[in-house]
């Protein structure tokens, strides 16, 4: 036993809870009640162990604790057999963790078959998510409703009934069958990165108990590289956050203004990450099929290493573009294409690139193509065109501080604003 | 993305549901008001179900409402409604969804005889990249 501050045993559980309930599900199968299970150890950690110390094995203690728990539940079901609880209770712990594969210290780390279960095709995205980040991210149910700025009752309500539906469509631990393995993985890395985009857009959770979601994103999302680090695709992925949120620091002025990519201050970009992310890419890139995350990395790369905003190299940009407009089509890509085509060969060539948008029904309440548009507008010198699409996107965006960024620009070119 | 739905109507006398107590929702046979109750039962039942309803307020008649204004003098405080409106704004939902097709989808349920629906998104503090 050792004694632990808070932090240490926050962390602590945050790493043995996705182990423990991966244990427990292999074992008895039930994923709901494990869970239970699982919160019921925990808290019961968090009242003993501040005073008694941490145990030295604190995944086979929290077993122990939460397998009692899950038996006691059974015991007031007379369906089950005496047989199941003997067993129970003579398998010792570390057996239903397994043994340590490549690293005896840190401990196997299972938690790819409970990231695939909780990002069930069954459930709706907004439910992977949360469970995701209670099951395999440890987090509590407060922390996400914080993250995500939802009352703590409706957080609780998602987690609830998407462990219901867990249990309605019968989804089965460990690992789907092989064939089924590459969708169900793809399934993981969107909810990653949903989770990453969500902790890398809003302001929220900047409370000292909150959580940083980004952070969180790239914690899960290094877990699932160090368990398939073969596939390219979640090298990508992880390769695009580490290059996203390097920049995290540069993106907010000191008045809280938004700061485009052009005019950000380079010095504040997280050497580190960046080249974490561009050793990541370049090692991925080559080895096997290219796909979406791997090329919006290989595009974050360009950025991270161009000296300043003058020095990007735009054509192997819009290059890069140009392959995911074609294996990963849409409204967005297009219009980031667009912004890279302008800078190779002029602002009348990326407008003509908008041109078939402005028909589109999807983006009729997006601000982004008004705005992509001013932009290419103002490039091209048209300064009365570009400040009404400045204040035509300044109405359809839902974000305070891009929505005061584009009242700023229309201002500049001579548009009323607010009070200065 | 957070999303308000406003539900605007004209309950006489005022009264909830809605659909009830207005001369369209009376002018609406027995089962088909049955069957939309079914019908909103069970929307409200699939938003719940998948997180993305956060919360909602049937409201009291606008004439039981306090107006509070401001002029370079002070504030001044009247009896309500606010507006001689046809219409009133007589409840609210806030949902919760990944995108605005699924709020557009979820929010043409909520129209019923009598009332209009809007859906407004709500403005957030963070911002996507550029």
């Amino acid at each position: 036993m050792t004694p632990a501050g808070t932090r240490e045993l926050e962390q602590l559980w945050r790493e043995a809870a996705p182990r423990v309930l991966a244990a427990l599900v292999r074992r008895y199968g039930d994923f709901d009640t494990a869970e239970d299970a699982l919160q019921e150890a925990l808290l019961a950690a968090s009242r003993q162990w501040p005073d008694a110390g941490v145990p030295d094995n604190p995944t086979s203690w929290l077993i122990t604790v939460a397998s009692r728990r899950l038996i006691d539940q059974w015991r007031a079901d007379s369906a089950r057999t005496e047989r199941e609880r003997l067993l129970a209770y003579q398998t010792p712990p570390d057996e239903l963790v397994g043994a340590p594969a490549d690293n005896p210290q840190a401990g196997t780390d299972d938690s790819l078959p409970l990231l695939v279960l909780c990002c069930h095709p069954a459930l709706p995205p907004p439910a992977q998510v949360a469970l995701t980040l209670r099951a395999v991210g440890g987090l509590t149910t407060g922390q996400i409703a914080r993250a995500f700025l939802v009352p703590e009752p409706t957080m609780a309500q998602r987690i609830s009934r998407a462990k219901a539906r867990l249990r309605q469509v019968g989804a089965r631990f460990p690992l789907p069958p092989a064939h089924e393995l590459p969708d169900r993985v793809a399934a993981v890395m969107q909810v990653l990165y949903l989770v990453f985009t969500e902790g890398h857009t809003s302001t929220a959770g900047t409370g000292l108990l909150d959580v940083s979601l980004s952070g969180e994103a790239i914690r899960l999302t290094r877990r699932l590289h160090r368990q398939l680090p073969g596939d390219p695709e979640i090298s990508g992925l992880l390769a695009l956050m580490l290059l996203t949120d390097a920049r995290r620091a540069a993106r907010i002025g000191a008045d809280g203004a938004l700061v485009p990519l052009a005019e950000q201050d380079r010095d504040r970009w997280d050497r580190g990450q960046l080249a974490e992310g561009i050793a990541l890419i370049e090692a991925a890139l080559p080895s096997g099929p290219v796909g979406p995350y791997q090329l919006q990395a290989a595009i974050a790369a360009v950025h991270a290493e161009a000296a300043d905003a003058g020095h990007t190299d735009w054509a192997q940009i819009e290059a890069l573009y140009r392959m995911l407009a074609g294996i990963a089509p849409g409204p967005m890509v297009t219009l980031n294409h667009a912004v890279a085509l302008a800078m190779v060969a002029g602002p009348a060539a990326g407008l003509e690139m908008l041109e078939p948008l402005l028909a589109d029904r999807r983006l009729r309440h997006n601000h982004r193509l008004p705005a992509v548009r001013a932009h290419l507008l103002e490039l091209a010198g048209d300064r009365d065109q570009a400040q009404q699409a400045y204040t035509a996107a300044a109405r359809l965006a839902t974000s305070i501080p891009e929505q005061h960024y584009l009242h700023a620009r229309a201002l500049a070119l001579g548009a009323p604003g607010r009070q200065a | 993305m957070k999303y308000v739905i406003l539900i605007h109507s004209n309950p006489d006398p005022w009264g909830h549901p809605t659909s009830q107590f207005t001369a369209e929702g009376r002018a609406v046979p027995a089962d088909r008001h049955e069957q939309m109750d079914r019908e909103f039962d069970a929307l409200l039942a699939e938003i719940s179900a998948s997180g993305e309803f956060v919360t909602a307020e049937a409201l009291a008649d606008p004439a039981s409402s306090s107006i509070y204004t401001w002029s370079p003098e002070g504030r001044t405080a009247t009896d309500g409604p606010y507006a001689e409106a046809k219409e009133q704004l007589a409840g609210f939902f806030l949902i919760d969804c990944a995108t605005r097709e699924r709020a557009e989808q979820i929010a043409i349920g909520f129209a019923g005889p009598g009332s209009t629906v809007e859906l407004r998104p709500a403005m957030w503090p963070g911002a996507d990249d550029q």
